[in-house]
């Protein structure tokens, strides 16, 4: 086996170093190290706690932390932090910088990461960090190829001893297993077992890089979804939404299936045929997440559920058929989430602060790509994430886009749940930018208005002399006067209509002079529009496309001469009538002949406007 | 994360737009309605070219702010 023969070369390589390089780094002694591996997921997990102290002479700013190859290239991630005491709670705020560092002459089979330290350690001061390192496909399925019957047992190797550069005075470690069979365990001095934990040491001064390997190997059944690709889109609008779609390409890490799959036992007995494969997953999506889907290349995948309060959303998502070990499956799911949650404005620069990772609980990833589309019109991006990330950009045309909206994308491997914590696209925006979007759909639909207008007054006919293109010129001709006509014919009966109106004043206030000057008006525009009316009707007289309706018109406009004349007529009457102060029963009789010529005059121009109308 | 920061939402409630777009879509296609019948009606001589083109910039607007209202109720966010 590769990995047996790995750490059988380090050890050896380690057993020469304890001898030749002890003293380089010796300044600094642990003086108590706890250790307690996770091992109950598919993701390994390592607390230490370290207890440094200063032996030598003067002063020291950088611990060193120490990982074989083998388990270094599984390494996702390392954070440091200072222990003050049992009270304080630790949390990511107060971590410490680490970076990898090459100490000379070091074997190349060790990875060394340095914990800068805030303040440099004095002699003899002692000082208490805890270390979490978070390792991926540390579990090695053994064997690794089972049938749907077998039970899933794993293998996981490290040292009993603690791998430092530093001699180690006390040393303890615990190796919790999920609760199921324990296969076998590597036996050392002081091993003992408690229930589902295993438990080796207490050791007492060992020195620099001691090392004892141990092997635990094991039952698990817990789902080792790995995704090989995620892509994670994050498109805001300043509408009042930020889309979230995310593209899974998903593979169970664990030992390979083989032989035949039969759907009946695993339905029949799920716990007995088919322990190894898990059926769904978890995904805990923000608050108020909205319009949440989850289809595949076919279309909607119905197995689906979703819980949600004020807290988190809980989306459960069941793929198409179980997964066993080495199945695959992709699938995509997306969201909607209220932009005021995510979008924040400081210093006139908009950002976003969104997770990195996964929903999903319990999700390795191996390489996800994540992509922030900020609107059309962003510029002067920066991006700030709590690690390193491989950052890019490109360009997107979405919906009503001219050039296209900047993208920001962020790129990395080997990514855990703890790196499911917040970066920051910075980027500046005129709110203007906005109405990019309303200003394309309005021009699009002027530009329509104005090719309807277009297509309504260019003249589209090829032969221009052809006698039917000529007729309709004329009747053109002829619609257009006999329009002009109507609308003089308008305008007479509203001036009518205020010549009525201001008979209705005199009766209500007497006021003979106000009354007189009103006639003066009406008298004038009257007269202008006959004069109006004079050219029009001489154009149909002559137009022999006319003549059909000439009689009509000729008919509309004499009613309406008659009717003018009746009218004014009852108006002096009226006046006539109050100057000389004749009232009551007298005027009345002397209108009432009048005013029912006037009435029948009336309907009779109305019934023709409406006849011509017709036409 | 920045304490002076300050959240930023939409300019318009989203719980409007359906009702926004209801209403400037039916107000743009009456505008609409009108400006054909205008087209329809009037003879080629006595038709005027400003009236055309204001109803159809009345109309093109409120078309605008309706559709883009449509497109942000039905979730898809331009």
């Amino acid at each position: 086996m590769g990995l047996r023969f790995d750490l059988l070369s380090l050890f050896t390589t380690l057993a020469l170093l304890s001898t030749t390089t002890t003293t380089v780094l010796s300044d600094v002694v642990l003086s108590k190290v706890d250790r307690r591996i996770d091992l109950t997921s598919q993701i390994v997990r390592v607390t230490s706690t370290l207890k440094v102290e200063n032996a030598g002479p003067g002063p020291v700013s950088e611990i060193l932390l120490t990982f074989p190859e083998v388990q270094a290239k599984d390494l996702a991630y390392l954070t440091a932090a200072l222990n003050e005491g049992k009270g304080k709670v630790r949390n990511s705020g107060s971590s410490l910088p680490i970076n990898v560092v090459n100490p000379e002459g070091m074997p190349p089979s060790l990875t060394f990461h340095s914990i800068s330290l805030p303040k440099a350690l004095a002699e003899g001061d002692v000082l208490t960090i805890d270390v979490l390192a978070v390792f991926t496909h540390a579990l090695r399925p053994f064997p690794e190829e089972i049938t749907q019957a077998d039970i899933q047992l794993v293998l996981f190797q490290d040292t009993a001893h603690y791998l430092s550069p530093y001699a180690v005075n006390v040393q303890s470690l615990t190796v919790r297993l999920p609760k199921a069979r324990i296969e076998t365990y590597t036996k050392l001095e002081n091993t003992n077992v408690h229930g589902s934990d295993i438990k080796y040491g207490p050791y007492q001064n060992l020195p620099p890089f001691s090392y004892a390997p141990v092997a635990v190997h094991f039952e698990t059944n817990q789902p080792f979804a790995v995704a090989q690709e995620l892509v994670r889109e994050i498109e805001i609008s300043h509408w009042g939404n930020v889309q979230v779609t995310e593209h899974y390409n998903i593979v169970h890490g664990g030992a390979k299936s083989k032989g035949e799959f039969s759907r009946l036992d695993f339905q029949a007995r799920p716990h007995l045929r088919g322990a190894s494969a898990f059926k769904n997953l978890v995904a805990k999506l923000p608050p108020r997440a909205h319009s949440i889907y989850y289809r595949d290349e076919i279309g909607n995948i119905s197995t689906s559920n979703v819980w949600g309060d004020p807290k988190k959303t809980e989306l459960l998502i069941e793929p198409r058929y179980p997964l066993f070990g080495g199945w695959r499956t992709t699938f995509t799911i997306g969201y909607g989430l209220p932009l005021q949650d995510f979008l924040f404005e400081s210093k006139g620069k908009r950002f976003i602060n969104f997770s990195f990772g996964s929903p999903i609980n319990d999700l390795v990833i191996d390489n996800i790509i994540v992509k922030v589309v900020l609107p059309e019109g962003s510029n002067d991006i920066f991006t700030s994430t709590p690690f390193p990330a491989k950052q890019g950009q490109e360009t997107k045309i979405s919906h009503l886009d001219v050039v296209g909206r900047p993208v920001v994308v962020l790129e990395k491997t080997n990514v855990v749940p703890e790196h499911n914590q917040y970066f920051q696209v910075y980027y500046r925006f005129n709110s203007l930018s906005m109405l990019r979007e309303p200003f394309m759909l309005i021009s699009g639909f002027f530009f329509i208005f104005v090719a309807c207008i277009v297509y309504m007054h260019v003249d589209m006919s090829i032969s221009k002399s052809s006698a039917s293109y000529l007729a309709k010129m004329q009747w053109d001709e002829v619609r257009a006067t006999i329009q002009q006509v109507q609308s003089v014919i308008n305008q007479c009966l509203y001036t009518h209509e205020k010549l009525e109106a201001s008979l209705r004043d005199l009766s209500r206030t007497g006021d003979v002079q106000a009354c007189k000057t009103a006639r003066k008006t009406a008298d004038s525009l009257l007269k202008e529009y006959s004069k109006e009316l004079k050219p029009l009707l001489s154009f149909l007289q002559s137009s022999p496309q006319a003549t059909q309706i000439l009689p009509k018109v000729e008919e509309l406009v004499a009613k309406e001469r008659e009717l003018q004349e009746r009218l004014i007529a009852k108006h002096s009457t009226i006046v006539d009538c109050y100057e000389k102060k004749i009232g009551g029963r007298e005027l009345e009789n002397r209108v009432a002949s009048q005013q029912q010529k006037v009435v029948v005059l009336k309907q009779e121009v109305e019934d023709l406007l409406d006849y011509i109308e017709e036409i | 994360m920045d304490s002076k920061a300050a959240a930023i939402s939409s300019p318009v409630p989203v719980a409007w737009y359906p009702t926004l777009a209801v209403f400037m879509l039916a107000i743009g296609l009456i505008v609409t309605a009108s400006f054909f019948i205008y087209e329809a009606t009037s003879s080629r001589r006595n038709r005027s070219l400003a009236k055309e083109l204001t109803t159809g910039a009345i109309a093109s607007l409120f078309l605008g702010f309706g559709s883009l209202f449509l497109l942000l109720a039905s979730g898809v966010y331009v």
